[in-house]
């Protein structure tokens, strides 16, 4: 019933323009999976062509182990969720969601009968009279998963579908779609530059840049062990220092910086020659405050400014010439924090940094 | 030919080969059997003789410059200039261009009123009191225009009565209610076309220029106008057009003896049965016509594509 | 509401002077509807009459002309709006660089003179004809058709830029959006994109009809022998004018404000509804006023006020007056010969002067009532 997605070399461009480059990729069969990046790298572009508006320049696009190419949109077991969502302005709630079954020649009864029941299921029922506009933004975006689904599509394609809706329907719609998502057991495959709701409702997610896909991982894996500067630097946070190799022990890595020596850990297990240029990200919540002195990675600070947020507070420190950043739980308690000329001390274990070759073409 | 080809295999893949079908025959037929061939044959019987129908297409059926040479200089056969009928041109021309230049003074007003001041009711008011008088036939509006201008019609009555003048002024003969009522039959498009520009223009604008002390018709001139100018030259192109095309104003409001270039042709097509001379002629009214549009939108930097937006 | 440009009593000023304008030669034209002189005019005002009406009616031409004019008009829309639906769908998918030049062509037929229009329609027709060896009774020498087919060329470009205009505002993910859920191109077009394009095919259809219905530049050409309604009408204003064309203007300009009224009401009551909230309104409280403010109701109210109207106006018989304004102009001119001999004795007594001024006077009563003028000055 499920079907792998597979993406084989894939490269489109329009003109001399191109947009996605040699993207190379399998999508199991039931995955939330999600392409991350800013906007213009390539990944609704991407989107369309597995739905069948766009035909790859090179490559190929397989569903179910089908080679695509020549087959329409409308042929395809995919069902996209567009931006604007794309509801139909003159038609009802209920012949918008049974519209896909008007296609297909279904009797008016029955229509009506499947389009009750996935009113029921999105929580929206005896909505089914009404027009589309009288619905709000959450209740459209639930509208169109159910016409969507009523395609009965093998894969459901979804282009930033939550874009438009506010932070607190945002956040509540994400723990929707995933619940959405397990209750039907399809394949999503999700367009985002939202990397909250990337990493809180995949199973993998693949981040985009200037049409190349950077990394594929799951959620904590691209979190936590960023393979290329661009994923450091766009999922999350990070401070970036740059040096120098000095040496590499194992998987760790010592870099001469002008914040002192510091040690990281050298991604995807990369082996690092002394003098390489590097740099090292870590995270602001990585950072501590060290009462004591710590045993590596001392970074004598000046606190510049600092941000009170409620349950952290961001600090802005000056060490060696760069500025960091420093979450701060305002649980914790820290006598530093206390003091008056501004001076601390602050520390970050080395296996949660992660130290990047500044020319990935240098090193494997 | 290849854009084309890609042009229906696109649009056969969106909207279906049925409707992509449909497009290209229907435009097609459109461009090639009611504008472009129809233009050619005129064009073709105009540099012809008008011969007897049993002659067409023998031996002295031939393509000859005559029916120009006579615009130019009548039976002279070269010797004197036909003053007749280029005057009865030019004349057209300048009161076409009179006529477009007048609803531009009438209708910017109004455009401007109808886009920034004039809100909801008054609005919608203004524009049914606008398209009533347009529904009426062109005809008819010719026909108020003489009961208002005629010998004894209201004007004069009006005039007559007050002391005003002491003898009935013949403004048929003057032309003026042929100038009126063209301009009349004209304003509805005028106005549309000023106003689908000035709308556009964002109300916040004027108000700065106001804070910052423009006085009003500064506003205008440096504001307003450089946004309605391609609504002004579209609506001058369409009304210059139609009113240097016009026939029935000039055959019911014309004085007896001014012309219309169009009652030209009229005369040679219909009242002379001369297809070859009337063909010429109105070729030359749709190239001198064409020819200055495409001049004034040089001089005043517009394109096409603002015509009918 | 203007701040300051163009100032409010200005605008005001300008705009009442602007209507006054476009109403005044149209209410003129009513008023003559109704008076009894032969010669459409407002004074002197001699009865009141609606016999203008039966005269109208009764004129053959203009009422073959108008069955004419409907037939055309119904296969003009028929012709056009299809032709204008194809030109804006072209227009709207062809490649930018195309699309100017497409827009410039589809776009000439507004500017060419419709006299130029007539003529090249009749004469390439006639030309296909004779290459084809028809006769004078083909289709390449009918009116009807030689008329539809010129005004098809200038009228669907009407079509296309009305269809243009609401086309631009479709968002085409909604036929992507139909093509992904499975229908074929042909359904997404006909039940998403034409269903869109309803209330602008709507007004093409009425626009079209009715620039068919004035046209005469063209189709004083194209009908060649024939009549239309509007070539009727004005080699009938061309040839001595009756107040019967007054009358022909107070229905067309009766029928327009009725259809402007009942399309006022059906936008409001359409606003009404899409505000959302129709039972905040106090028309929609009440059910009687609900039930009076849609279109339909106001039609009829509209319709049964002219035809009483009417009714009422047939009965009226202006044959008194006319007899009174009869018999009032004999009086006058009697009066008028007698004050002529009575003059024409004095100068015979009086010395033989220089004829004098007033038999030209143009007022109907000379000096009469003023002997004094006729004093040697």
């Amino acid at each position: 019933m499920t079907k792998d997605v597979v993406l084989d070399h894939v490269s489109i461009r329009f003109g001399g323009y191109t947009a996605v480059e040699n993207a190379h990729l399998t999508i199991r069969g039931g995955e939330f999976f999600s392409f991350l990046g800013p906007s213009g790298c390539g990944k609704t572009t991407l989107l369309r062509c597995i739905s069948g508006f766009v035909q790859p320049s090179a490559g190929r696009v397989l569903i179910g182990g089908e080679d695509m190419r020549n087959v329409g949109p409308n042929k395809r077991p995919t069902a996209l969720i567009f931006q604007n969502l794309a509801l139909f302005p003159l038609l009802t709630v209920a012949e918008n969601i049974a519209f896909p079954l008007e296609v297909r020649r279904v009797g008016r009864k029955q229509r009506r009968k499947r389009a009750d029941e996935l009113l029921e299921m999105i929580a929206l029922p005896g909505t089914g009279d009404k027009k589309v506009h009288e619905l709000s933004g959450g209740q459209k975006q639930r509208v169109a998963i159910a016409r969507a689904l009523a395609a009965e599509p093998d894969i459901l394609l979804l282009d930033e579908p939550l874009s438009a809706l506010d932070l607190k329907l945002r956040q509540h719609m994400r723990t929707e779609l995933r619940a959405i998502q397990q209750r039907v057991g399809l394949t999503f495959i999700y367009i985002t530059h939202d990397q909250g709701e990337a990493l809180t409702m995949s199973d993998q997610v693949a981040v985009m840049n200037a049409g190349v896909i950077e990394q594929i991982d799951n959620p904590e894996t691209i979190y936590n062990r960023p393979r290329t500067p661009f994923v450091a630097s766009f999922v999350g946070e990070s401070n970036a220092i740059h040096g120098v190799v000095l040496s590499q022990t194992g998987r760790l890595a010592t870099l001469d910086t002008p914040l002192g020596p510091l040690t990281g850990q050298a991604a995807g297990g990369r082996t690092y020659l002394p003098k390489e240029r590097c740099t090292l990200f870590v995270r602001p919540e990585q950072l501590f405050i060290a009462d004591t002195p710590p045993e590596v990675n001392t970074i004598k600070a000046k606190r510049v400014n600092e941000e009170f947020e409620g349950s952290i507070r961001t600090l802005y420190l000056q060490a060696g010439g760069e500025a960091l950043r420093l979450y701060h739980m305002n649980a914790a308690v820290s006598a530093a924090l206390a003091s008056g000329d501004g001076a601390v001390t602050v520390s970050f274990k080395p296996e949660q940094a992660t130290i990047l070759p500044d020319d990935p073409a240098l090193s494997g | 030919m290849t854009s084309l080809a890609r042009f229906s295999r696109d649009f056969s893949s969106r909207h279906g080969t049925g409707a992509a079908s449909f497009v290209v025959a229907a435009v097609l037929f459109w461009i090639v059997f009611l504008i472009l061939l129809p233009q050619l044959a005129m064009l073709d019987v105009s540099f012809r003789h008008n011969l007897p129908r049993p002659e067409v297409g023998g031996p002295r059926d031939v393509h000859t410059l005559d029916n120009y040479r006579y615009f130019l200089f009548g039976n002279s056969g070269g010797a004197a200039l036909n003053a007749l009928d280029i005057g009865v041109l030019t004349k057209t021309l300048v009161a076409a261009v009179l006529v477009t230049v007048l609803d531009i003074l009438l209708c910017y007003p109004i455009a401007f009123i109808l886009a920034h001041s004039a809100s909801g009711a008054g609005a919608r008011l203004m524009v049914i009191g606008l398209i009533v008088p347009f529904w009426i036939n062109d005809i008819l509006r010719a026909f108020a225009f003489r009961i208002l201008f005629g010998a004894t019609g209201v004007i004069n009555g009006v005039g007559l009565s007050l002391g005003l003048w002491d003898q009935p002024i013949d403004f048929i003969r003057a032309d003026v209610a042929l100038y009126a009522g063209l301009a009349y039959t004209y304003v509805l498009l005028m106005v549309f076309s000023i106003y689908n520009a000035v709308e556009t223009l964002d109300r916040n604008q004027i108000e700065a220029a106001r804070d910052m002390g423009a006085s009003w018709w500064r506003v205008h001139w440096r504001i307003v106008l450089p946004v309605a100018k391609p609504g002004i030259a579209s609506g001058a192109t369409m009304v210059f057009m139609l009113t240097a095309g016009a026939l029935a104003a000039p055959q019911i409001l014309g004085g007896p003896s001014n012309l219309w270039f169009t009652q030209l042709i009229y005369q040679w097509f219909n009242d002379a049965g001369d297809w070859a001379r009337g063909s010429a002629y109105a070729t030359i009214l749709l190239v001198v016509c064409l020819a200055f549009v495409f001049l004034m939108m040089r001089i005043f930097r517009v394109s096409i594509g603002a015509i009918g937006r | 509401m203007n701040r300051g440009v163009g100032g409010g009593l200005f605008a005001f000023s300008y705009t009442l002077l602007f209507f006054l304008f476009l109403f005044g030669p149209l209410i003129i034209m009513v008023i003559t509807a109704f008076n009894s002189s032969a010669f459409p005019r407002v004074v002197p005002w001699e009865c009141f009459t609606t016999d203008w009406f039966g005269l109208l009616i009764r004129n053959e031409r203009l009422m073959t002309g108008l069955w004419t004019s409907l037939a055309i008009g119904i296969a003009v829309v028929a012709i056009a709006v299809p032709f204008g639906l194809a030109g804006a769908l072209a227009l709207a998918d062809i490649g930018p660089r195309l699309r100017a030049g497409l827009y410039a062509v589809l776009i000439t037929p507004i500017l060419i003179p419709g006299v130029v229009l007539g003529i090249s329609t009749i004469v390439f027709w006639s030309f296909v004809g004779r290459k084809l060896g028809a006769g004078y009774d083909t289709v390449f020498y009918n009116g009807l058709f030689l008329t539809l087919l010129g005004q098809v060329a200038f009228i669907a470009s009407y079509a296309m830029l009305i269809l243009s205009a609401r086309l631009q505002r479709f968002d085409p993910t909604l036929t992507e959006a139909a093509l992904d859920l499975g229908a074929t191109p042909g359904q997404a077009f006909r039940k998403i994109l034409l269903p869109f394009l309803k209330p602008a095919l709507g007004s093409a259809a009425f626009i079209t009809f009715l620039a068919s219905f004035e046209n005469y530049n063209t189709t004083v050409f194209t009908i060649l022998s024939g009549n239309t309604f509007t070539t009727a009408l004005a080699s009938k204003v061309r040839h001595g004018t009756d107040p019967s064309l007054s009358a022909l203007a107070v229905i067309i300009i009766a029928v327009t404000l009725i259809g402007a009224m009942v399309q006022e009401a059906h936008h409001r009551r359409r606003d009404l509804l899409r505000g959302g909230r129709p039972e905040r309104s106090r028309l929609y409280a009440n059910p009687l006023t609900r039930l009076l403010t849609h279109p339909a109701a106001i039609l009829l109210i509209l319709v049964g006020c002219t035809g009483a109207i009417i009714w009422q106006a047939s009965h009226h018989d202006a044959q008194a007056c006319r007899a009174d304004i009869l018999s009032e102009k004999q009086r006058v001119q009697e009066r008028l010969l007698q004050e002529q001999q009575q003059r024409m004795q004095q100068r015979q007594t009086q010395t033989p002067a220089a004829p004098t001024a007033p038999s030209n006077n143009p007022s109907p009563f000379g000096g009469a009532f003023n002997p004094g003028s006729l004093a040697p000055k």
